[in-house]
């Protein structure tokens, strides 16, 4: 029963169909599978899959990604209150974009899945001076930091991730906190992570959530 | 002597004259050519039109721009906050559409001329037009109806409703778009632009599925253009691929240039255009801030290589960011010269 259902959740996905999806999700609800099941192996198997068919370039897209963390966000949050338990807390991160960048999109879907993957996340906003992000992490006692750029000036500009790797630095924290970086012109330049001393980038958003976990495990083992 | 102009016509008619056409777009650069912050350049036409001449005559590249930056047809439908950067281009920094209730009152302008915001476009255009005589291709950056609404209300509102609705205050606001579309290509036409950039990353499925595509984003592309007609249109999806939607978009537009992404096979392209039309292999001008000179001179080869056998090609660049140095510009473009040359083609 369950293979079926993740086939149907996982097709509803790739056609960017929410409303299919969430039907879906409580069609399997009524059949008598547990909320638990609902989340880890309906919901993040499918995340999964778009990971895979990215890195396998077939035809995955943005607004599928949009619609993978849209949907995994809704049908998480209300899974958990149905949990017998609240599930472990498996690390913790702050987002936001670079200094002086206002897209927000590519955050929002790194943000959705990381919530699907048990991940508590703080929304710095758009525009967010290096300052802020290390004074978040720290606050919140984040392993990750994650500055999304979409625009070559903002990913490189010396109030982007350049600033939050020396304030790392400057207060000892980098064993403590690593920094993912994500938007377009990583895309097209994919050692542009290392100009501008991040630890991780990842191709998109939905594979960003996957690369923050192992981070995560990294900063704790 | 050969003009751009000249070049750009042969190409189109499947000749080459003494070299293919080479399009460079140096938006983010025009400030810094004349020694200006960017808000002050972007105040006035005439400090782009000087700054536009100016790197024209310096680069010896075949078309000029007209463009300011992306966030001006923001600022024609009502956008009053522009955020810009010292090194690179502005942004919309205040949405038009903050809420559904804000798209019934999305005005389009009358008459796009009069609008405080387009007065110094048409002051840039004509300055262009004077000065390069239509020796040179001028060209003017159009954003699609299926795109426009990113600037209005950000792209992540824009993909919220375009997937999840309200149905009818998508359509609403595409049909806002699409009478403002319309009569945007009608001023630039009216002030000479020669070459119209028709952007539309939701055309390419790297965007949308490719049913969504065809669904959603192709009718209103048909509509757009079959409006505008299809007279000077170049489909550009903003550096996203889409060789996979260029066979429908030429059948359902009949546009005829297609400036591809640099993630394109450029071999590809032009299988798939087949001699219909023109294709444009595009550099990928982010990587040019770090590559040696070696490298630069090889990419520009192989793009060529790839792209001129058979003729009806160009090269071409994306955004061009700011942080490019100069002597690299010189390298692409001496690259592209070369190698684009009658004489490479024939050796």
């Amino acid at each position: 029963m369950l293979e079926d259902i993740i086939a149907a959740y996982n097709e509803a996905i790739f056609d960017t169909d929410r409303d299919r999806a969430l039907k879906v999700v409580h069609d399997a609800e009524l059949r008598g599978v547990s909320p638990e099941d609902i989340v880890f192996r309906v919901v993040l198997p499918a995340m999964d899959l778009m990971v895979k068919s990215i890195s396998e370039n077939l035809d995955a897209n943005l607004a599928q990604h949009f619609m993978t963390a849209q949907i995994a966000d809704t049908v998480t949050a209300e899974m958990i209150a149905k949990f017998k338990k609240a599930p472990e807390v498996r690390g913790r991160v702050v987002i936001g974009t670079a200094s002086g960048d206002l897209h927000s999109l590519g955050k929002r879907i790194v943000i959705g899945c990381l919530k699907a993957r048990m991940i508590d996340v703080r929304d710095l906003g758009v525009n967010v001076p290096p300052e802020r992000f290390v004074d978040e992490a720290v606050k919140h006692h984040a392993e990750v930091i994650g500055i999304s750029a979409m625009m070559v000036h903002t990913a490189r500009g010396e109030n982007g991730c350049l600033r939050v790797r020396e304030l790392l630095k400057e207060r000892g924290l980098e064993n403590k906190i690593r920094i993912i970086a994500g938007g377009a012109p990583f895309r097209f330049d994919r050692e542009l992570y290392k100009a501008i001393r991040a630890d991780a980038w990842a191709e998109d958003a939905v594979t960003a959530g996957k690369v923050i976990v192992e981070l995560i495990q990294e900063v704790r083992s | 002597m050969i003009t751009g102009m000249d070049r750009l016509v042969a190409a189109l008619k499947g000749e080459m004259l003494d070299r293919i056409p080479v399009f460079c777009n140096m938006s983010d650069q025009g400030a810094r050519e004349l020694g200006m912050a960017p808000r002050e350049y972007f105040s006035r036409g005439e400090h782009v039109a000087e700054a536009q001449l100016r790197m024209l005559a310096k680069y010896g590249y075949d078309n000029v721009w007209s463009l300011f930056y992306v966030g001006k047809e923001a600022e024609l439908l009502g956008c009053k906050k522009i955020l810009y950067a010292g090194e690179g281009s502005p942004n919309v920094e205040d949405f038009v559409i903050k809420t559904w209730d804000d798209v019934e009152k999305l005005a389009v302008p009358d008459e796009l001329s009069a609008h405080p915001a387009f007065v110094e476009e048409l002051k840039c255009l004509n300055l262009l037009r004077a000065g390069v005589g239509g020796k040179n291709p001028l060209c003017a950056y159009i954003t699609a109806t299926m795109t426009l609404p990113a600037l209005l209300m950000g792209m992540e509102r824009w993909m919220e409703l375009l997937l999840l609705g309200p149905a009818e205050v998508r359509d609403e606001l595409l049909a806002r778009c699409h009478a403002f579309f319309v009569k945007e290509v009608a001023a630039y036409r009216k002030a000479g632009a020669d070459v119209l950039i028709y952007s539309n990353p939701f055309g390419s499925t790297d965007m949308i599925p490719m049913k969504y595509f065809i669904d959603h984003s192709l009718p209103w592309i048909e509509k757009d253009i079959k409006a505008a007609g299809s007279q000077g249109m170049v489909y550009y999806c903003g550096m996203a691929r889409f060789n996979r939607v260029i066979d429908a978009v030429f059948e359902r537009t009949g546009i005829g240039v297609y400036y591809i992404s640099p993630l394109d096979d450029v071999a590809e392209a032009k299988r798939i255009v087949a001699g219909r039309g023109l294709t444009c292999g595009v550099i990928n001008d982010i990587k040019l801030i770090d590559w040696s000179k070696e490298e630069i001179t090889s990419e520009v080869k192989r793009i060529i290589e790839a792209g001129m056998p058979g003729g009806r090609f160009l090269f071409g660049t994306g955004v061009m960011p700011f942080a490019i140095p100069e002597e690299n510009i010189r390298t692409m473009l001496d690259a592209a010269y070369r190698f684009g040359s009658r004489g490479a083609r024939a050796a």
